[in-house]
């Protein structure tokens, strides 16, 4: 900290924690570039039809004309041009860039979804557990052991297309939406044990302090014990672990889309264009290039923005 | 740290950019000629059948062949024998009743191997069939090979505990489909299966029920490789094949390694077509198809005389093709596997939803999804060009890219909705996205439904499956119509499941005209299926044809006498040799 700011700090006293923490977030570098980078990948998802209307093409036209005999874009870089910025896709020849648009989209449509349903079952889960204990925090702990031995992987792989028969006939066109839903629903089953145990932990470590005391004495009931007095003494480690799941439920996405059980092929997504891309590293590398450093950047402005928040809200712990 | 990461990181950027940006594409290359026209006669000179099969000009005795595959072969076993790795490994240490002449320019000829003659139709009526074995034929441990054991080879196929290979001639003998039900192997090890008989050590001899005038083709499939029942280890032969061949397997490391070496008993004067060059092969498994190709085309110390088996990837077609220095390392050729978009006759009873499908395809746009033409070449027949007496027509001219207007026009305004059911493989779900662009263009309304993979060809084999349209595809066991149009369009034999006919096409004079020229003599049949072929599709549309297969192989600079099977597709081994 300069002296001018230090002098500043003196001088303005009584700030609540939260100006707190956001002067010291306004301070950090890392926090402002990776916040910018994830304000301008929130603005193009939501503005994708905007820029699909400005840009004139939709993510599933076709420019076969484009590609030589080997079904390889025409022109440099994989036929980078005014009209495709980013190249197409060799063999069906679709834009990149407006698929990379909507497949942004998606994939914070679902990560953001994902990371919000957690959060709730974490924090719902953890608070009673921890303040109520007993038997239910003995079942509540169990169900997460127990998820948290479930294989992630060998579990979606399973029943993606198990739930898919269930719902849907042999000819019946399974709506896009459903695959996310399905996507989102996996993610939320499997990622709320982290919450749900951090937030127990402080909630065990509050409900003995003082002021619960005082409010139990008082006859307080379990709402406003749960949601008045507990809740907003956790809500910064809550704050850190959303905005670090986030990143891990997109890079989860295109995981899953990368080993077949993500999304279908009619919904422009990360991993399976950066799957799609892979076998094309020696003879297209721009096809591989512009889908992986966009992941790249998406999920690194995430983790850094992330770990930004923790220093601003919590500056005592120690990395 | 920062600076350095940031340094790195546009480091990285500018690396793959100047390597993305270095050369212009401007869409040059070879053009593939794959309108070859195959000829396939049966050789009536005796001569056609002896030994030893002419030199190959420039080949030399020594060295090791290596072959490198992502699968390993299933077994080695002959009469198990059905996948095209396992057809084209055989030949190296099993002959066969009869074998292909080819020159891999699809210029063949069917010749007797083990036999003098590929067959002799005793009566003219393709009921009662006899071979001649040759004279100084031997096994790998210097007893001569006669008609006991041949006999023996073909009878071992009917334990259905070594079920896996072709059954034609199981089936011809028993007169039933369900021949293992007719003639019990394991109760009758000394004796034979009805019909196949040895009046002496040098006579085999078939009898039919039914007229069966393809025996001479069915005897090149290597069912008919002799066993003498004392080294029948059972489904143990599988890793130690019992060698009649110019080579013999001297190490079976499962799944890693198979290696083979030179069987001094193999007498070149009696063989029409195999070599004995290389000192030995040797089969590499594991590697997949990208890895294989990159260690041949980098062309370092063992991987000189190595071939690798799977063609070039689609990804990397274009870097191949791109390489002039490659050009004499590689081999172009069509192959016989032919690809339909098979439509469910059940479910598409309209023939002009039939046809409007067939005026819509798309199959320039359909080859460049699969890598282009490197990859696949555009069909629009029911047989591939590589069957005998093939000939070219187009009963739904579609042009390049699809006669659109045709195919509005057929469906008057309709918007018929059919499922497409696709494997959920990487390339299919490509393919099966091109596909529904291209008909959607046209006035359809395409919905894809994902099958898995491994369930896909069990699942659209049963009649009542439930999708409209959906990809398959079809390699002839040798090159006549006759393994192919009865197969896949006698409506006759569809059964609740494990169907060849997908496209459960029936239609009654179409089942005659099949009989009438499957009981025509082998050699008149070419043009009769050529005939109903273009009939099939005039009257009926029952598939679209889409592609063939086209074989881009890759091998090191020490290679050479490779060439394409016209039968199979893949590369044969007999001329291969190691340059010095």
């Amino acid at each position: 900290m300069s002296e001018r700011a230090e002098r500043q700090d003196r001088r303005l006293a009584g700030r609540s924690p939260g100006q707190l923490a956001w002067l010291r977030l306004r301070r950090d570098r890392t926090a402002l570039v990776s916040g910018a980078v994830l304000t301008l990948f929130v603005l193009v998802a939501c503005g994708a039809s905007l820029i699909e209307l400005a840009y004139g093409i939709d993510p599933r036209d076709q420019f076969q004309g484009k590609l030589d005999g080997s079904g390889m874009p025409l022109g440099y870089a994989g036929g980078i041009s005014t009209e495709h910025f980013f190249g197409l896709e060799p063999g069906l020849g679709r834009d990149i860039f407006i698929r990379l648009v909507h497949g942004l989209r998606w994939s914070l449509v679902i990560a953001l979804a994902a990371a919000v349903l957690t959060a709730v079952i974490g924090v719902v889960l953890g608070t009673l557990a921890g303040y109520l204990g007993g038997w239910l925090d003995a079942v509540v702990s169990w169900i997460t052991d127990l998820t948290l031995a479930m294989p992630f992987l060998v579990v979606a792989l399973a029943l993606t297309p198990t739930v898919t028969l269930r719902f849907y006939g042999q000819r019946d066109a399974v709506p896009p939406a459903f695959g996310i839903a399905v996507l989102i629903a996996i993610f939320a089953v499997f990622g709320w044990t982290s919450t749900a145990r951090l937030v127990r932990g402080q909630v065990i470590a509050l409900r003995e302090r003082e002021f619960v005391e005082a409010a139990r004495a008082s006859g307080a009931g379990l709402g406003h014990m749960l949601f008045r007095q507990l809740l907003p003494n956790i809500w910064a480690p809550i704050l850190v672990s959303f905005s670090l799941a986030v990143p891990q439920f997109i890079t989860g996405e295109a995981a899953l889309s990368f080993i077949g059980v993500g999304l279908g092929e009619e919904i422009p997504s990360f991993g399976r264009m950066i799957y799609q891309s892979l076998e094309y590293l020696q003879t297209d590398p721009a096809f591989v290039f512009f889908p992986g450093v966009t992941i790249f950047a998406l999920v690194f402005a995430f983790n850094l923005f992330g770990d930004a928040l923790r220093d601003a809200l919590d500056p005592k712990s120690v990395r | 740290m920062r600076p350095r990461a940031a340094v790195a990181a546009g480091g990285a950027i500018a690396l793959v950019v100047s390597l993305a940006a270095c050369s212009k594409n401007t869409g040059e290359g070879v053009t593939v000629d794959i309108d070859r026209r195959q000829t396939g006669v049966i050789a009536t000179d005796p001569k056609d059948s002896t030994g030893p099969a002419p030199a190959v000009p420039g080949a030399q005795a020594g060295g090791t062949f290596t072959i490198i595959r992502e699968t390993p072969i299933a077994h080695l076993d002959p009469q198990r024998t059905y996948s095209f790795v396992g057809l084209l490994a055989a030949p190296l240490f099993a002959r066969f009743l009869t074998t292909w002449k080819d020159d891999g320019a699809g210029n063949l000829v069917l010749v007797g191997d083990l036999a003098e003659t590929p067959g002799n139709n005793v009566n003219d009526d393709c009921k009662l069939w006899e071979f001649k074995i040759k004279d100084g034929v031997k096994f790998e441990d210097g007893r001569p090979v006669t008609s006991k054991e041949i006999a023996y080879g073909i009878a071992r196929s009917f334990d259905p505990d070594l079920a896996g290979g072709p059954t034609y001639l199981q089936e011809w003998l028993a007169d039933n489909p369900q021949y293992d039900t007719v003639w019990d192997f394991t109760a009758n090890r000394t004796g034979l299966p009805p019909g196949l008989s040895t009046p002496d050590e040098r006579t085999l001899r078939f009898e039919f029920a039914k007229p069966r005038c393809d025996l001479p083709f069915a005897a090149s499939l290597p069912s008919t490789a002799p066993l003498p029942p004392d080294k029948d280890t059972g489904i143990n032969l599988g890793n130690a094949p019992f060698s009649s061949g110019p080579y013999k397997v001297t190490r079976y490391q499962a799944g890693v390694e198979v290696v083979l070496e030179r069987n001094e008993h193999w007498d070149a004067a009696t063989d029409p077509v195999r070599h004995q060059y290389p000192e030995r092969f040797v089969w590499t498994f594991g590697p997949t198809p990208d890895a294989a190709a990159n260690r041949v085309i980098a062309d370092s110390g063992a991987d000189q005389s190595a071939l690798s088996w799977n063609y070039v990837p689609a990804s990397l077609v274009s870097r191949v093709v791109g390489d002039a220095a490659l050009r004499s390392r590689t081999i172009l050729s069509p192959t016989p596997s032919a690809n339909h978009l098979v439509i469910n006759n059940r479910r598409v009873t309209d023939l002009r939803v039939r046809q409007a499908l067939n005026y819509a395809i798309d199959r320039e746009g359909l080859v460049k999804v699969l890598g282009g033409q490197h990859v696949a070449a555009p069909m629009t027949t029911l047989m591939p060009s590589s069957t005998i007496g093939h000939r070219a027509y187009d009963a739904y001219p579609a042009g390049l890219n699809g006669e659109l207007e045709k195919a509005r026009e057929l469906l008057g305004g309709q918007t018929p909705e059919l499922v497409l059911g696709a494997a959920d493989s990487a390339v299919e779900q490509q393919v099966a996205t091109q596909l529904k662009g291209n008909l959607e263009r046209a006035g359809f309304k395409i919905t894809i439904r994902n099958i898995p993979d491994d369930a896909k060809l069990d699942e659209i084999k049963k009649r009542d499956n439930p999708w409209d349209l959906y990809l398959s595809s079809w390699a002839a066991d040798w090159p006549s119509g006759a393994s192919i149009l009865p197969v896949l369009y006698d409506g006759r034999s569809i059964r609740a499941e494990g169907n060849s006919n997908e496209s459960y096409f029936n239609d009654p004079a179409i089942n005659v005209e099949l009989d009438r020229i499957l009981a025509l003599p082998p050699t008149e049949q070419g043009p009769e299926w050529a005939k109903l072929d273009e009939r099939i599709m005039k009257e009926h549309a029952p598939v679209v044809p889409l592609y063939v297969d086209v074989a881009y192989l890759v091998h090191g600079s020490k290679v050479g006498g490779i060439f394409v099977s016209s039968v199979f597709g893949f590369p044969s081994l007999v001329n291969a040799h190691v340059k010095p």
